[in-house]
């Protein structure tokens, strides 16, 4: 790729993964068996690594050796280097060139002198380069070893800080070289890290394989990242840990540390001069690295340090310690959670170390053996010790740490290391005397005594581009139902950019949100992780323990009513150290300079000791223009945070254009520390007291103000959780956008650092629609204006669907008249430009050619796809209408996730792509085999980030059946994929799907965003063979408005970085791109093809074309054309569509393109994909389109330079699967009982998945019959044991289990059992990992052990007995039972709304342990509910015949003494005798 | 859950209580009553609130009505009126006159399958509601100080006028008949819209403070030129008086009657009690020769005349009659006899007048615009009996003599011209003059006039200055 064409891809966007792992010796014993097991374990992950385009060069992997003094010793000495008694030892990436080499270390050697330390020697490391591969070869630095002696008279602890300032420094100093790189530096540990092929790092360097290598404790790491261009560097583990997962506060950890960096001193180390404390490049896990090492440095400890940094939920533990929580609460004022999925293994001097994130969501197992060592890694399985030999096995729960204090020489778990932080100093005093909670009260009595009055009030409202949709359907539902408004359909309005009106900024700017790397967070179910607590005052130095540090304001939240408000600018301590800062000014100032004034103005209160900024446009100044609130607030932020002075002052806003969530994200998240949207307060006040409110029962609300801030904050953490965040600290100031249309020196004064990639409105542009706007207020004849956005309004926004053109669509389809499809196709290209695409005009390259020579239309329509709509959302009739017209077109339709009617199996009404999404509804082996395409749905274009939902009323008898839920019971889909918290996950489902379908295609849908490329080529190096790009505007049955209107960007964007990302790393060759959003007409599919997509999804187009109106009220079950609606009358007499209508419309366009194409003198339409120079870019008709520059979306990718490389087919370890596959494959056809017998690895995975896809294709779900197929394994599994197991399968597993056992399971029964030699108390001990029976829709399971997080989360009938589970337990169950015989986690039955589970309460604390909000418990009585004491009974003697479990013996032979201490869990809308009836039924 | 009823399912479309046929043909009365308690709220809470809200897009005027429907439904009736009146200066007339049927109704979602809202009832019964209960419209603007003649107090001019004065300016309306309304109140018969309707809209309008200038014929009783120079500028709405003509053979024979002096007669033999020139049609068999909405109120004023048969001939088939399909029914209910596909030929009759109408049969073609166009059966002709017929062709543009004088530029038709190349809408060639309605489009329907008058205000307030460019745009 040509290197000065502007394009689309960043490497800022790039993300990594993968697996980790740590092994010690508690009694710090070095020796080389420990060394092997590091090394062995290291082999044994990697499934969870990448490889690159060439096949062989890995994404990096590495271990850190503790002390292995004697053989660096021995290495120094061959080398002619004698350290002394106590010494250092690093090794350094260098530049290949011997004179920039040499440069280095002496500059090296310069810094190390200057802190005192003495350089005795470096020694060059050999390196073999064959197992590194092509790429790994060719990017390979010099490698060489310098050893370093201690100062004279240094303790340990300053030989340390010495080496690290030295390295600092000259890091500083050689920041022009980008090969030099300090792999480590340090007396206690060495980092060896090479691009090597998975597993093979030992055989990269030989000094790894010498036989004197002993250690006490290593870490390792296999690297799993998105990108192909291999930089050693970014090879783990780094200085001090190895990280799983992604931090996804990364922006605003790194711009709030360097805005400390003057205030953070230590008495210990000078930070001053080292360069910026984190480094702002390289992957947010070594920015981690960089940070722990300074907390390190400065004095703190590894155990305070990290729990700092990566604090558990501690603010919603109802039951967590006061000290503790002090400790906590304290350090949060002066910091922000780094937060995000990790999974972390770490080593200093002292300790040996392992932490989880606050949702648990990287696995982490560990095992001790009696000979005192202790691993931890994300697989169970890894090391080779004899089960008789492990004394104690676990995983690390969520938010939990694990240590080897290396100089004690003792273990701490959790609760040791929370007794080390609690007693550091006496937080809790501090903060009881310090700290002023600025509580929520009641009542709002303050807004309702000063109302605007009405003449004022519509002045501010006109003034503030108030509409009349935003007032009737925005601000009316928060205040109503305190929740965001649904609404349905896609955004078919042009973006901000394009309009032909005057947007509200706020609309340039587009919500982040995870996919694939990372996992959104689930702010419905897992709110107990989230927070929005907000501090006001000034921040202080985190290595100066101190109360003074402690005398801050705290808020529950960041929206304030008018009285808090108030109450903080009159607290004693701020009143005399606050500023207002007018956002008016002068036309003849201009916007730029009064911006830039504003931030002079900031700067200057603050040096002064403001503490509180308050920027307000509350008092309007005539003749004056206002600042919009949010290009003030971003300013103001960054230039105090380039000042350093940010964290010294807090940031209010008092606005009148805030009015949604969004609104509020915007500012919070480029630096409002809180916000006052008085304007919609008076406005709903307004609304109130004309009655145009209606509470809960009817009644005229009184506390709407708080009502408004509920649906406030309901969407704030909504837009928090879409991007993983979980805390309010880690939002504000991210800038978690992306800007479409905003030139670059508004970008570069006032949002810094946020990706805006094509240009668009500068100051003059923003300006000018002010004054617009204060015109059109000054209007007499002026009402507020209707608004349109949501809702066409023939006066308002332009609507890409409006009536005329869906009414032109279904003429041209219903008569099936080439010349009306013609009018159609007209009324859409000639409509004034609104779509990205609209400014892109075609140029012919050649003559054109004859029609006839261009390929036939049915090559055409196998391109095209429709998109995933679910049954559920659509009526059955319009769903088989459609896939019954894409299998007559040689197309394909696509079921969406609301699973299939097996009848239609094998018709031509299949859909033959099957989607598998979070919900996992009626995902079930048969459903996955009758499919040619599996699409993992990631993300979907109108709510990336959130899971579909299907509201209660058009869950009907049949929708319940298919999906395994109860009719009348809304579902919702959890935001994440349970079982994909991050790349090498994905590739996990990835093989998985392969394994129950071999013959499938594996599909991945993601969305539109900035970095959606690098994401795209981190999926192709997953495995997929498709991935789809939607745009922003896909369609939805129901989804919050906020989420359809502010979260993605136009496909245009999104597929053309995909296209050049894949292209630059040689993947493209690898997967067929597809597209999809608003795609109409066959301008549309070519303009696609040439942006790069080989294929084409069409939602809302072939629904009009069966009927569909567009009346976007598809969440009401409304639908008055029966296409989105399960109503027996509208589907039955309303629905008119009919296959043939939506087959014309597809022939239509693959007619219209092959016309196009023919103008085009192409004759294929493959060979115009990504074909840019058929496009050029047009000016548009409005001044800010006009400003747009798409270029970057035609930087032409080089396709033509031999780039692509050969298909290379992703790790696959089959051996065990083919050999089950050989043996059962007679019995399976003749459907005979057997019983084979295996050994199992943990690189054996999604074993059974296979057998179980054969059982599907012979018999569908009905598997195999009375006859059972018995595979029993002895050993360690791999992820996805059982996965998707069949009817007929009996699974037992004597040893353990990882990830996902039981996953989508149909059917059979699953045991898992500890071998009869085990140590263990099965209770107290891990046997399965996380999300196990995920998505299970029938059979058995047994196990004698606990689960980790999330056990049978959406489990749907799946009856399941285990011995403990993590938080989160039975998680959005929709049936089945569930028998916990030990401890559960927190948060358990959250969003759970069929099945009941049994839970054995020992300790009595289950009542804080379970979700309140859907499910009731109660105690199993001996009157009146024997049935449900039968049915454990028999739950519990069957627990025993599967797993022999000696704690389910002990608790059968006490049944009659411990069933008081069982609970039952049940949904609160299922009543117990309705579940008592269907147990007697069942018996 | 499934077996939810929706309101649309639930609640059929009802009007409001027809007055039943043998009752209605007695009077002038309009034939609907209002609704009843609670029926408007539930005939509105039908709507669906389309996000493509098809009524709106149908509706000349973009009325909110979705949005307006749901105010009803909560029963915030004056909020309701309040909208509506938003983009509408004149709603209890045309919830009263428009063919909803063709434009809001016939557009409306639910038309397809079940059966649209009663938009244009629940308009007419708001607004009335909502003005009996007190509601007034109010201005919005401090007095401006500049003045604006209206000439004609038709819907069109009513409309500017309603605008203008809101906005803060003077208006004063000329019109040559002493009551305000033109066509609203002479030619349409007040069984459509009852003249009190047009009267309280007077008292509305003068309580904005717009002065009706009454009985005053501009280029007779005051000089165009006058207006020119007293006012800042001046609004033409003159309407569509002169009629088609058909050349018909035997059409001067006594018996024979054009549409519109007919019903102007009829309105004023209402309102006053003076007959001149309307024709006694008591037992007499009339023909109305035409299928417009005029024709239909031909038709139904002559049954109210106490014909003895009323025959309706039109060239044309049912579904292609330009008239409104709703007013078709009513007259057919009333008793009118419809004979369609028949196109006159010529009156036949003799010295004490007309006798009967020779038509021939025709059938329809398609022509090169897609109009359906009748052709003639040979061999088909017959005579229909007939004592008076009235003809009613269609209307042309009736522009005054003084336009010319004034160098106001008018097409070939006789139609104003207006908002050419670097006129704003609605201007006409004069900088000085705006004009709408039928004056400028040839006869069309009320709401169109009530369009071009809103619009022509925004215009004017722009060449005036009283509103910013970029505010009007």
């Amino acid at each position: 790729m040509q290197r000065n064409t502007p394009a689309l891809y960043d490497a800022a966007f790039e993300h990594d993964s993968c697996g980790f792992g740590l092994i010690a010796h508690v009694g710090g014993r070095a020796s080389t068996w420990l060394v092997d097991q590091a090394f062995a374990a290291l082999c044994k992950m990697s499934h969870r690594g990448g490889v690159n385009a060439d096949g062989v060069t890995g994404d990096g992997c590495g271990i850190l050796l503790h002390r292995p003094e004697a053989w660096l010793r021995a290495l120094a000495a061959d080398a002619g280097i004698a350290p002394t008694r106590r010494f250092a030892a690093g090794l350094v990436f260098l530049d290949p060139d011997p004179a920039h080499a040499a440069a280095a270390c002496a500059t090296l050697e310069r810094c190390l002198q200057e802190e005192g330390a003495s350089p005795c020697g470096w020694r060059d490391v050999p390196v073999e380069d064959a197992p590194c591969g092509p790429l790994g070869t060719a990017s390979r630095p010099r490698i060489a070893q310098i050893f370093v002696d201690t100062g004279a008279d240094m303790e340990a602890a300053a030989f340390e800080r010495a080496l690290f300032r030295a390295r600092r420094r000259a890091e500083a100093t050689l920041a022009a070289d980008s090969r030099f790189y300090v792999a480590s530096l340090s007396a206690s540990n060495i980092v060896y890290k090479a691009m090597a092929a998975p597993g093979r790092l030992r055989d990269v360097f030989p000094d790894l394989q010498r036989a004197d290598l002993a250690a006490s404790a290593a870490t390792f790491h296999q690297r799993f990242s998105t990108n192909t261009l291999p930089n050693w560097r970014l090879a783990q583990p780094f200085r001090l840990l190895a990280h799983n997962g992604e931090i996804n506060t990364i922006r605003a950890n790194r711009t709030w540390t360097a805005s400390r960096a003057t205030k953070w001193k230590s008495p210990l180390v000078d930070f001053s001069d080292l360069g910026a404390l984190v480094g702002s490049d390289g992957s947010d896990s070594q920015s981690l690295d960089n940070m722990l090492e300074v907390l390190l440095a400065g004095g703190i400890d590894l155990l305070a340090a990290m729990r700092i940094l990566i604090p558990p939920a501690w603010s919603a533990q109802e039951t967590i310690d006061e000290d503790l929580e002090a400790f906590y609460e304290y350090y949060a004022l002066h910091t922000e959670p780094w937060d995000g999925p990790a999974g972390l293994v770490m080593c200093d001097a002292r300790y040996a170390a392992c932490s989880l994130d606050r949702n648990g969501l990287r696995p982490a197992r560990w095992a001790r053996s009696d000979d005192d060592h202790l691993i931890v890694a994300s697989e169970a399985g890894l090391w080779d010790v004899p089960e008789r030999r492990i004394v104690a096995k676990g995983r690390l729960g969520p938010g939990e740490m694990l240590a080897v204090d290396l100089v004690e020489h003792r273990l701490l778990d959790a609760a040791a290391i929370d007794a080390v932080n609690r007693a550091r100093a006496p937080f809790k005093r501090w903060l009881r005397e310090g700290v002023t909670y600025l509580d929520s009260h009641l009542i709002d009595p303050a807004l309702a005594a000063e109302p605007f009055p009405p003449e004022m009030l519509a002045r501010f409202q006109k003034q503030f581009a108030l509409t009349r949709e935003e007032r009737d359907v925005v601000l009316k539902a928060l205040a109503e139902d305190e929740a965001e408004a649904t609404g349905s359909m896609g955004d078919d309005t042009p973006i901000a950019v394009m309009s032909r009106q005057s947007r509200p900024l706020y609309e340039y700017f587009r919500q982040a949100f995870a996919q694939v790397t990372n996992p959104p967070i689930d702010p419905l179910r897992e709110r107990l992780v989230m927070s929005l607590v907000t501090q006001i005052g000034r921040e202080g130095n985190v290595f100066e323990l101190s109360p003074e540090n402690a005398r801050q304001v705290l808020l529950n939240s960041p929206i304030l009513s008018q009285r808090k408000l108030r109450q903080i600018l009159a607290l004693p301590e701020y009143a005399a150290h606050q500023c207002k800062l007018d956002l008016y000014y002068d036309e003849r100032e201009g916007l730029r300079a009064a911006i830039t004034r504003l931030c002079a103005q900031a700067e200057e209160a603050v040096r002064n000791g403001a503490v509180v900024l308050l920027l307000s446009d509350r008092y309007p100044v005539p003749g004056l223009l206002p600042v919009h609130a949010l290009l003030a607030t971003g300013a103001v932020h960054a230039h105090l945070l380039k000042k350093q002075l940010r964290s010294d002052c807090n940031i209010l806003v008092e606005t009148g254009n805030m009015r949604d969530a969004h609104h509020c994200a915007c500012l919070i998240g480029f630096g409002a520390t809180a916000v006052y949207p008085y304007l919609a307060y008076q406005t709903l006040f307004d609304m109130n007291r004309r009655g145009e409110l209606k509470g809960r029962e009817g009644e005229p609300p009184h506390e709407i103000g708080r009502s408004y801030r509920r649906g406030i904050r309901k969407g704030l953490l909504k837009i928090l959780s879409k991007m993983g965040i979980s805390s309010i600290a880690g939002y504000r100031g991210a800038g978690l956008f992306e800007i479409v249309g905003l030139d670059r020196e508004v970008v570069e004064l006032c949002f810094p650092g946020t990706p805006s990639r094509i240009g668009g409105a500068g100051f003059a542009d923003i300006e000018a629609e002010y004054r617009a706007q204060l015109a059109a207020a000054r209007d007499p004849n002026y009402a507020l204006p209707p608004g349109g956005l949501m809702k066409a309004v023939p006066d308002g926004e332009y609507h890409m669907y409006n009536p005329a053109v869906v009414g032109a669509l279904q003429a041209a389809v219903r008569t099936g008249d080439a010349a009306l499809y013609r009018q159609y196709a007209q009324a859409v290209n000639a409509r004034a430009p609104s779509a990205l695409r609209d400014l892109l005009a075609l140029v012919p390259a050649n003559a054109p050619i004859p029609l006839d020579d261009v390929e036939a239309g049915a090559k055409i329509l196998k391109r095209f796809d429709s998109a995933g709509m679910s049954l559920g959302a659509l009526s059955p009739e319009a769903h088989e209408a459609l896939a019954t017209a894409m299998n007559r077109l040689g197309a394909r339709s696509n079921s969406g996730e609301g699973g299939e009617d097996p009848a239609r199996y094998g018709t031509e009404r299949m859909s033959k792509i099957k989607q598998v999404a979070s919900g996992r509804f009626g995902v079930t082996p048969a459903y996955l085999v009758n499919a040619e395409v599996l699409q993992i749905k990631i993300a979907q274009g109108a709510k990336p980030g959130e899971g579909g939902q299907l509201p209660g009323h058009k869950v009907n008898a049949l929708i319940a059946r298919l999906r395994y839920a109860k009719p009348g019971i809304g579902l919702i889909s959890p935001p994440p994929h349970h079982d994909i918290y991050s790349i090498e996950d994905l590739a996990e489902l990835i093989y998985d799907l392969r394994e129950v379908n071999p013959r499938a295609l594996i599909s991945v849908k993601l969305v539109a965003h900035a970095g959606v490329g690098t994401i795209a080529a981190g999926v192709v190096k997953a495995g997929a063979d498709l991935i789809t790009i939607s745009g922003h505007d896909g369609g939805t049955g129901a989804s919050p408005w906020s989420s359809i209107r502010y979260a993605g960007v136009p496909w245009e964007l999104g597929l053309a970085e995909t296209h050049q990302t894949l292209v630059m790393n040689g993947l493209r060759g690898r997967v067929i791109l597809q597209t999809d959003g608003g795609l109409k007409t066959g301008l549309d599919v070519v303009k696609a093809a040439i942006l790069g997509a080989d294929s084409f999804g069409f939602g809302t187009a072939p629904m009009v074309a069966l009927g569909c109106k567009y009346l976007r009220i598809c969440h009401l079950n409304s639908c008055a054309t029966g296409v989105a609606t399960q109503n027996d009358i509208l589907r039955r007499k309303h629905f008119l569509g009919a296959p043939e209508m939506a087959e014309n419309f597809f022939r239509f366009v693959a007619e219209d393109v092959r016309g196009i194409l023919a103008s085009l003198g192409a004759r294929t339409l493959g060979e115009i994909v990504g074909r840019t120079e058929l496009l050029r870019p047009l000016g548009g008709v409005t001044v800010k389109q006009g400003r747009l520059d798409l270029s970057p979306l035609l930087a032409r990718a080089a396709l033509a330079d031999g780039a692509f490389s050969a298909c290379v087919p992703p790790v696959r370890t089959t051996g065990l699967a083919e050999r089950i596959a050989a043996d059962t494959e007679r019995a399976i056809a003749e459907d005979k009982s057997a019983h084979f017998h295996y050994a199992i690895r943990s690189t054996d995975r999604a074993i059974g998945a296979r057998t179980a896809g054969e059982i599907a294709r012979r018999y569908r779900d009905a598997g195999l019959g009375e006859a059972a197929l018995t595979l029993e394994f002895t050993g360690s599994a791999g992820q996805s044991f059982g996965a998707w197991n069949a009817p007929g399968m009996r699974l037992v597993l004597v040893g353990e289990a990882n990830d996902g056992v039981g996953k989508g399971m149909a059917g059979g029964r699953i045991v898992v059992r500890p071998p009869a030699e085990a140590r263990c108390a099965t209770q107290e001990t891990a046997i399965v990992g996380n999300t196990c029976l995920y998505g299970a829709t029938g059979g058995e399971f047994f196990a004698a052990g606990r689960a980790g997080e999330r056990f049978g989360v959406r489990n749907s009938g799946a009856l399941a007995v285990i011995e403990g589970v993590g938080d989160h337990g039975c998680e959005y169950m929709t049936g089945g039972t569930v028998v916990v015989l030990g401890r559960t986690g927190l948060n358990f039955g959250a969003g759970m709304t069929g099945g009941f589970a049994y839970v054995l309460d020992v300790e009595r604390d289950f009542v804080d342990r379970y979700n309140h909000e859907l499910v009731d418990i109660h105690r199993i009585s001996l009157e009146g509910m024997e049935n449900h004491l039968q049915h454990l009974r028999s739950l519990l003697r069957s627990h025993i015949d599967a797993t022999a479990s000696a704690w389910g013996a002990r608790l059968l032979a006490d049944f009659r003494d411990v069933l008081h201490k069982f609970w039952l869990i049940k949904p609160k809308a299922a009543s117990l005798e309705a579940l008592t009836e269907e147990l007697r039924r069942a018996a | 859950m499934t077996d939810k009823t929706f309101p649309f399912l639930k609640f059929h479309r009802q009007l409001p209580r027809e007055v039943p046929v043998p009752v209605r043909v007695l009077n002038y009365a309009e034939i609907h009553g209002d609704f009843v308690n609670g029926d408007a709220g539930d005939q509105a809470a039908r709507c669906i609130d389309c996000g493509n809200p098809y009524c709106s897009w149908g509706c000349p005027l973009h009325n909110r009505i979705p949005q307006w429907l749901k105010l009803v439904r909560d029963g915030r009736i004056e909020d309701a009126a309040a909208l509506m009146y938003e983009t509408n200066p004149l709603p209890e007339i045309c919830g009263r006159i428009c063919p909803q049927d063709r434009l809001c109704e016939g557009d409306c979602t639910l038309q397809t399958g079940f059966e649209a809202v009663t938009i244009g009832a629940i308009e007419r019964w708001a607004t009335d509601e909502a003005l009996r209960r007190g509601w007034r419209p109010v201005s919005t603007a401090a007095p401006t100080g500049r003045r604006v003649a209206v000439v004609g107090a038709g819907p069109a001019g009513l409309a500017v006028a309603d605008r203008l004065a809101r906005a803060g300016v003077a208006v004063e309306v000329f019109d040559r008949q002493d009551e305000i309304g033109g066509l609203l109140t002479f030619g349409i018969p007040p069984f459509k819209l009852d003249k009190a309707v047009v009267r309280t809209r007077r008292d509305v309008l003068e309580g904005l403070g717009v002065r009706f200038r009454l009985a005053t014929d501009v280029g007779r009783d005051v000089a165009f030129s006058t207006l020119l120079s007293d006012y800042d500028a001046v609004f033409v709405g003159t309407g569509a008086y002169r009629h088609v003509d058909a050349a018909l053979p035997g059409q001067a024979l006594a018996g024979v009657h054009p549409a519109l002096p007919f019903l102007v007669a009829n309105a004023k033999r209402i309102l006053y009690g003076t007959d001149a020139g309307l024709p006694n049609l008591i037992g007499r068999r009339v023909v109305v020769l035409g299928g417009g909405d005029t024709a239909m109120d031909c038709v139904r004023t002559a049954i109210r005349m106490d014909a003895e048969s009323v025959t309706c001939v039109y060239r044309r088939d049912e579904a292609n009659m330009p008239g409104s399909r709703r007013e078709v029914k009513y007259a057919r209910d009333e008793g009118v006899e419809f004979r369609f596909n028949r196109q006159p030929l010529e009156i036949l009759g003799g010295a004490d007048g007309a006798r009967a109408v020779r038509v021939v049969e025709t059938r329809l073609v398609a022509d090169a615009h897609g109009r359906a166009r009748p052709e003639p059966v040979p061999g088909s002709e017959e005579e229909i009996a007939a004592d008076v017929v009235i003809l009613s062709f269609g209307f042309l543009a009736s522009p005054p003599d003084w336009c010319t004088d004034a160098g106001i530029a008018l097409d070939a038709a006789g139609k104003l011209v207006v908002g050419a190349e670097g006129r704003l809408p609605l201007q006409t060639s004069h900088p000085k003059v705006f004009a709408g309605g039928d004056a400028v489009r040839g006869a069309d329907l009320v709401v169109r006039a009530v369009y071009d008058g809103r619009e022509a205000a925004k215009s004017i307030l722009r060449a005036l200055g009283l509103v910013e460019a970029a505010a009007a745009a």
